[in-house]
C-alpha cells in the first residue's frame, strides 16, 4: 500500500536531523499559523502564489533561493566542524552521516540556492529592462517557480523520512547504482533534479523567446543593456544543457527502477559513459550561474561609475563566446579518468581559452571605472570584491586547467577552494550585489546602507579566512571529503578554515540584520521616484514597485542606456516628456496551474521514491488532468483600464516632476 | 518572403539586420517591438523542441558507445525485423504527412477536414505505437528485455524514449481534437493546432535517425 | 478584448504583425488548399524515396560494404532536411533568421554531445586493461 515507505523511515535514532527537522517544521507552522490568523492568505493566493507576473515570481525564486542557501550554509558549517574536532578522532558526525551533509551540501547550494537567485533576478530584471510587459510564457514561468519549489521540498523532505544521497552531489556510479546505494537517499536526488530540471528548462525557453521575440520599439540587439546579453547566454546554455541532466539522470533511474544496464558494473555497463555525459550538463551549468552574475557586474560598473559601460560590443563577444566555448571543455573535470594525453590536451587548451574572454571582461570593467566617479555603495562595494576574488579564483582555475597540475590536484583540497573562490566570488556576490542594487525597485525602499557594508566585509574576511587555509592544505595533499583525518602536517589550515566559518556565520547574521533593520526602517529608506541609484537601464524608468503592467506605454528605444538619455533629456529641459496617450492594457490572468502541478508532482516524486505506483500513477492523472483544464479556460486576460493606467501613471510622473523641480538648481550629476 | 515594399525600405541592407540610421523599420529581429501572440508561440516551441532533440542525441551517444556492449547475449541483427521497421517507418512518415494535411484544412478553416485529418494522424501514429509495443514484447520473451544487457538497455531507452513521446503526442492530439471540436478555431487553439504539428514532425525527424542509426546499421553490422 | 489569445496588446504592441518576422510551421501565401499541401507532398514523396534508398542500400553490392554506413547517414541527414524544408517550413529568407540560428545552435550542440562523447568514450575504452 506505502511501498517501502515505513514509520522506520523518521530517524528517530538519529539526534540531529530529528532535532533539525522538528525545528524546521515548528518554524514552519507557527509561519503558516500566523498567516492564516492574521487573515493573510486570500492576499497570498491572489497576489503571490497564482500570480504569473514576473516580478513576483522573481522574488518568490530570490526567497527561496535565500532560506535554501541558509540550509546549505548550515551543512558548511557542519562539515567545517567536523572536520575541525576529527583529527585523530571520530568527530560527532558519523560517515553514513557525514556523506549525506556534504551531498546536500553541494546539491541545494548549486540547484535551489544559487540557480534560485540567479533566475530570480533574472525573473525581476529583465522584462523590465527590456521595455515590455512580461515574459513571453506567464503561466510556464510561474509552473517553472513553483517545479523548483518541489525539488527544494523534496530534498528537504529527505531530512526527516527517509535518507538523503551518500555519493557526493554528482551521483556517480556505480555508487549511486542500487547495488551499493539501496536506500532511498539516490532515488530523493534523482527526483528531486528530474522535476526542478524540467522547470528549469521551461525557464530557459521562455527568456531565450523573450530576449530574442519581445523587445521596446527600436529596442535592437546592440541597445541591449549588458545583464540582458548575459541571461540570454545564459538561457541558450540552460536550452542546451539541461536535456542532458535529464537524459543522464533518467538513465540512471531506469538502472535504479528497471533494472537496465547502463552504468552498472555488470552486462556491459559504462560507469564512465555517466561521468562523460554529467559534466557535459555541468561544465554549462556553472556557466549558467556565472554569466548573470557578470551581467549584474556590469550594470552595477556603469552604473557607480557614472559611465557606460567600456567596450559594450567586445563584451557581448566575449559572453557569446563563453556561451559556445563552455559547451567545449567538460572534460576537464575528470582528465583523471584515463582519456590519454591528446584529449587531455585538446580540453585542457580550450579551458584556458575561456579564461581570455573572461579577461577581456574584467578588463573592461576595469576600464568602465577608469576616470569615472565612484560612489561606493554597497553593490559596488559587491563588485570590488568579485573582481578580486574572481581573478584569484580564475587563476587557480587556469592552474588546474594544465592536465598534469591536475592529476595532482584533482578532488583535493584545492579544487574544492578554486571552485568556492569562483562561485563564491562571482555568483554569491552578485547574488548579494544584485539584491541590493534591484531591492528598492522591487519593494519601494532601500536596504540599510551601513548593515549592508558591514555584510560585504565581514562576508568578504569570513570567505577568504575558509578557504585561503584550504587551498594550502590542498596543496599539501588533503583529499576532499574527508570525515575524519590523521596528517597533522594539515591540522593548523583545517582549523583555520574551522575558525573562519564562524566569521562567515557572523557575515550571515550581519545579512539577517539587515533585512530587519531596513524593514523596520522603511519610511526612512524609502525611494520616492525609482530611480535610487541614478541608473541608466529602462527598469529605473519605472516607479518602485513598478505596476503590474511595468510601463503605461512601451518605450521608444533610441539608443543604448535608453533610461541615462531619458533622464538626460529632461533634466535639461526642466521638464518629463508629454502625457502619453493613455490606452487599456490586458494582463495574463493570475493562475492555480503552476501550483496545484507542482503539487501533484511533488506527490508523483514521493510515490516514485517510495515506490508507491498507485499514488505515482494518480499524480501524473493529476498532473495531466490540471494540464488540460487549464487548457479549457476561456478568459485568460484582464483588463486595466485606460483610466486606472492614467492614474498610476500620472502618479509616478508627479513624483518624478517633483524630484526635477527639487533637484532644478544643482542638476543632478 | 516580405512584401516588395518591405524589400525598399531594406536597400543595402539584404540580411535585414538593421542598419543604423533605420530606427523604427521592423527588421524581424526584435526591431518593431514585440512580436505576435503567433511568431512568439512558433518559436518559445521550436526552441523546446530543440532542446528535445538534444536529449535524444544523448540517448543515442549512450547508444553508440554501447551498441557493442552485448554480455555475450543478442546483437541487433539478431533481434531487428526490416519488414517491421519498414512498417513502423511507413507509419510514421504517412501520419506526418496527414498531420500536415490537417494543418491545410485549418489554414483554411474546414473544421471537418482537420478533425478528419487530425483522426487518420491518430490512427497512423496507433499503429506505430501498436507495432513497436509487439515488437518490445516479442524481445523481452525471447530474454532480449533491456535488462539482459547495456546494449539492449540503451536500444529499448532510446527506442522507449521516441514511443513515449509518440504517446504523449497521442494524448495531446485527442485534446486538440476535443478542443476544435468544441471551441472551434479560437487563436489560442490554432497556436496548440501549430505547436502539435511541430511536435509530430520532429517526432518522425527523430524516428529518421533511428531507424538509419539503430534498425540499419544494426542490422548491417 | 477579452477572448481568449487576443492577446496583442499585452505586450502593448501599437503596430501591425511583423512582416519581416517568421516562427517556424506555416506558409501564409498559399492561397488555396492544392498550393499549400504541394510542399506536404514533395516532402513525403522525396521521403518515401529516400526511405526506400536506405533500406535498399543496406542489403545492395552496388555500395561498397564499407561505405554503407555513410550512406545511410547521408540519405537520413537528407531526409531530416527535407523534413525541415518541406513539413516544417525553415527556409533561409531573412524572415526564418531566428529560426535557422537556433537550429544551428542546436545542431552544434548535438555534434559536440555525439562527436565529443565519442571521441572521450572511445579514448576511455582504449586506455582501460583488457577483460580477463
Amino acid at each position: 500500500m506505502f511501498g517501502k515507505l515505513t514509520w522506520n523511515a523518521i530517524p528517530w535514532d538519529q539526534p540531529i536531523p530529528l532535532a533539525a527537522g522538528m525545528a524546521v517544521m515548528l518554524v514552519l507552522l507557527g509561519v503558516v499559523a500566523w498567516v492564516v490568523a492574521k487573515g493573510h492568505l486570500p492576499y497570498l493566493w491572489r497576489e503571490w502564489i497564482t500570480s504569473v507576473d514576473h516580478k513576483r515570481i522573481g522574488v518568490m525564486y530570490v526567497l527561496l533561493g535565500l532560506v535554501m542557501l541558509l540550509r546549505g550554509f548550515i551543512d558548511a558549517l557542519m562539515m567545517r566542524s567536523q572536520q575541525a574536532l576529527a583529527f585523530q578522532a571520530p568527530g560527532y558526525l558519523p560517515p553514513e552521516h557525514y556523506d549525506q551533509v556534504f551531498t546536500a551540501h553541494g546539491t541545494i547550494m548549486i540547484f535551489f540556492a544559487a540557480m534560485p537567485i540567479i533566475i530570480g533576478l533574472m525573473n525581476f530584471v529583465v522584462p523590465l529592462q527590456l521595455g515590455v510587459r512580461d515574459v513571453a510564457f506567464p503561466t510556464l514561468n510561474s509552473t517553472s517557480f513553483w517545479l523548483t519549489a518541489t525539488g527544494a521540498l523534496l530534498v528537504n523532505i529527505s531530512l526527516v523520512v527517509g535518507e538523503f544521497a551518500r555519493t557526493g552531489w554528482i551521483p556517480y556510479p556505480p555508487l549511486s547504482e542500487l547495488a551499493y546505494s539501496p536506500g532511498v537517499g539516490v532515488d530523493y536526488y534523482l527526483w528531486s533534479l528530474l522535476i526542478s530540471g524540467v522547470g528549469t528548462l521551461m525557464t530557459g525557453i521562455n527568456f531565450a523567446t523573450t530576449i530574442l521575440k519581445i523587445r521596446a520599439p527600436g529596442m535592437r540587439y546592440t541597445r541591449m543593456p549588458m545583464f540582458t546579453w548575459t541571461v540570454l547566454a545564459s538561457v541558450l546554455l540552460i536550452v542546451a544543457a539541461f536535456p542532458v541532466l535529464t537524459a543522464t539522470l533518467a538513465m540512471l533511474a531506469l538502472d535504479r527502477y528497471l533494472g537496465f544496464h547502463f552504468f552498472t558494473n555488470a552486462a556491459g555497463g559504462n560507469m564512465m559513459m555517466f561521468v562523460n555525459l554529467i559534466w557535459a550538463w555541468g561544465h554549462p551549468e556553472v556557466y549558467i550561474l556565472v554569466l548573470p552574475a557578470f551581467g549584474v557586474f556590469s550594470e552595477i560598473f556603469s552604473t557607480f561609475s557614472g559611465k557606460p559601460l567600456f567596450g559594450y560590443r567586445s563584451m557581448v563577444i566575449a559572453t557569446m563566446s563563453i556561451c559556445l566555448i563552455s559547451f567545449t571543455v567538460w572534460l576537464h573535470h575528470f582528465f583523471t579518468m584515463g582519456a590519454g594525453g591528446d584529449v587531455n590536451a585538446v580540453f585542457g587548451i580550450a579551458t584556458s581559452l575561456i579564461a581570455v574572454a573572461t579577461g577581456v571582461k574584467v578588463y573592461n570593467w576595469i576600464f568602465t571605472m577608469y576616470g569615472g566617479t565612484i560612489r561606493f555603495a554597497t553593490p559596488m562595494l559587491w563588485a570590488l570584491g568579485f573582481v578580486v576574488t574572481f581573478v584569484i579564483g580564475g587563476v587557480t582555475g587556469v592552474l588546474v586547467a594544465v592536465p598534469p597540475a591536475d592529476f595532482q590536484l584533482h578532488n583535493s583540497l584545492f579544487l574544492v577552494a578554486h571552485f568556492h573562490n569562483v562561485i563564491i566570488g562571482a555568483v554569491l556576490f552578485a547574488g548579494f550585489a544584485g539584491i541590493t542594487f534591484w531591492f528598492p525597485k522591487a519593494f519601494g525602499f532601500r536596504l540599510h546602507e551601513g548593515w549592508g557594508k558591514a555584510v560585504f566585509w565581514v562576508g568578504l574576511a569570513g570567505f577568504y579566512a575558509v578557504f585561503m587555509p584550504l587551498y594550502v592544505a590542498g596543496l599539501l595533499g588533503m583529499p576532499r571529503r574527508l570525515q575524519h583525518y590523521d596528517l597533522a602536517l594539515w591540522r593548523p589550515w583545517v582549523l583555520a578554515a574551522g575558525v573562519g566559518i564562524v566569521v562567515m556565520l557572523a557575515g550571515a547574521v550581519c545579512q539577517v540584520i539587515q533585512l530587519v533593520v531596513s524593514i523596520r526602517q522603511r519610511r526612512e529608506l524609502r525611494d520616492e521616484i525609482g530611480d535610487p541609484w541614478d541608473g541608466r537601464s529602462l527598469e529605473w524608468a519605472t516607479s518602485s514597485p513598478p505596476p503590474a503592467f511595468n510601463f503605461a506605454v512601451l518605450p521608444q528605444v533610441r539608443g543604448a542606456d535608453p533610461y541615462w538619455q531619458i533622464k538626460r533629456r529632461a533634466i535639461e529641459t526642466q521638464q518629463l516628456s508629454g502625457e502619453p496617450d493613455y490606452q487599456a492594457i490586458a494582463l495574463p490572468r493570475n493562475s492555480p496551474t503552476g501550483f496545484i502541478t507542482a503539487f501533484f508532482a511533488t506527490l508523483a516524486g514521493f510515490a516514485l521514491i517510495w515506490h508507491i505506483w498507485w499514488l505515482m500513477a494518480a499524480g501524473l492523472v493529476a498532473a495531466y488532468a490540471v494540464f488540460v483544464w487549464f487548457a479549457w479556460r476561456d478568459v485568460d486576460e484582464k483588463v486595466v483600464p485606460a483610466d486606472e493606467v492614467a492614474r498610476i501613471d500620472r502618479d509616478a510622473r508627479r513624483a518624478r516632476a517633483r524630484w526635477l523641480e527639487r533637484n532644478a538648481a544643482g542638476g543632478k550629476a | 518572403m516580405a512584401a516588395p515594399a518591405a524589400d525598399a525600405a531594406f536597400a543595402g541592407d539584404p540580411y535585414h539586420v538593421g542598419l543604423e540610421g533605420q530606427s523604427g523599420i521592423a527588421t524581424g529581429h526584435g526591431e518593431g517591438g514585440p512580436a505576435s501572440e503567433r511568431v512568439i508561440v512558433g518559436y518559445g516551441f521550436w526552441l523546446f523542441l530543440l532542446s528535445d532533440i538534444v536529449m535524444f542525441s544523448c540517448f543515442f551517444a549512450a547508444y553508440a558507445v554501447l551498441q557493442a556492449a552485448t554480455a555475450g547475449g543478442p546483437t541487433g541483427r539478431e533481434l531487428f525485423n526490416p519488414g517491421r521497421v519498414a512498417a513502423e517507418t511507413a507509419c510514421l512518415l504517412l501520419s506526418s504527412f496527414t498531420c500536415g494535411m490537417s494543418a491545410v484544412a485549418t489554414q483554411f478553416r474546414s473544421r471537418r477536414w482537420t478533425q478528419a485529418s487530425l483522426f487518420v494522424t491518430g490512427l497512423l501514429g496507433l499503429a506505430f505505437l501498436l507495432l513497436e509495443a509487439s515488437d518490445f514484447r516479442d524481445m523481452a520473451a525471447r530474454g532480449a528485455g533491456p535488462d539482459r544487457s547495456a546494449f539492449l538497455s540503451a536500444f529499448f531507452a532510446l527506442v522507449g524514449c521516441h514511443g513515449l513521446h509518440v504517446s504523449a503526442g497521442l494524448l495531446w492530439l485527442g485534446t486538440m481534437m476535443a478542443q476544435v471540436f468544441v471551441k472551434g478555431f479560437r487563436t489560442d487553439i490554432l497556436h496548440r493546432l501549430i505547436c502539435f504539428n511541430l511536435f509530430w514532425h520532429t517526432l518522425d525527424i527523430i524516428w529518421v535517425a533511428i531507424f538509419t542509426v539503430v534498425f540499419l546499421l544494426g542490422l548491417g553490422a | 478584448m477579452n477572448a481568449a489569445g487576443d492577446s496583442d496588446n499585452r505586450q502593448g504592441r501599437q503596430a501591425g504583425h511583423d512582416e519581416n518576422d517568421r516562427a517556424p510551421g506555416i506558409v501564409e501565401e498559399a492561397r488555396t488548399p492544392g498550393a499549400a499541401a504541394r510542399s506536404y507532398a514533395i516532402g513525403l514523396a522525396l521521403s518515401i524515396a529516400l526511405t526506400v534508398a536506405s533500406f535498399y542500400v543496406l542489403g545492395t553490392r552496388l555500395v561498397w560494404a564499407p561505405a554503407i554506413p555513410v550512406a545511410l547517414l547521408v540519405l537520413a541527414v537528407a531526409q531530416i532536411g527535407v523534413h525541415l524544408v518541406f513539413f516544417l517550413h525553415i527556409t533561409t529568407a531573412p524572415d526564418n533568421t531566428n529560426n535557422v540560428l537556433a537550429l544551428a545552435f542546436g545542431v552544434l550542440i548535438v555534434g559536440l554531445i555525439l562527436a565529443g562523447s565519442l571521441w572521450i568514450m572511445a579514448h576511455l575504452d582504449r586506455n582501460m586493461m583488457p577483460m580477463r
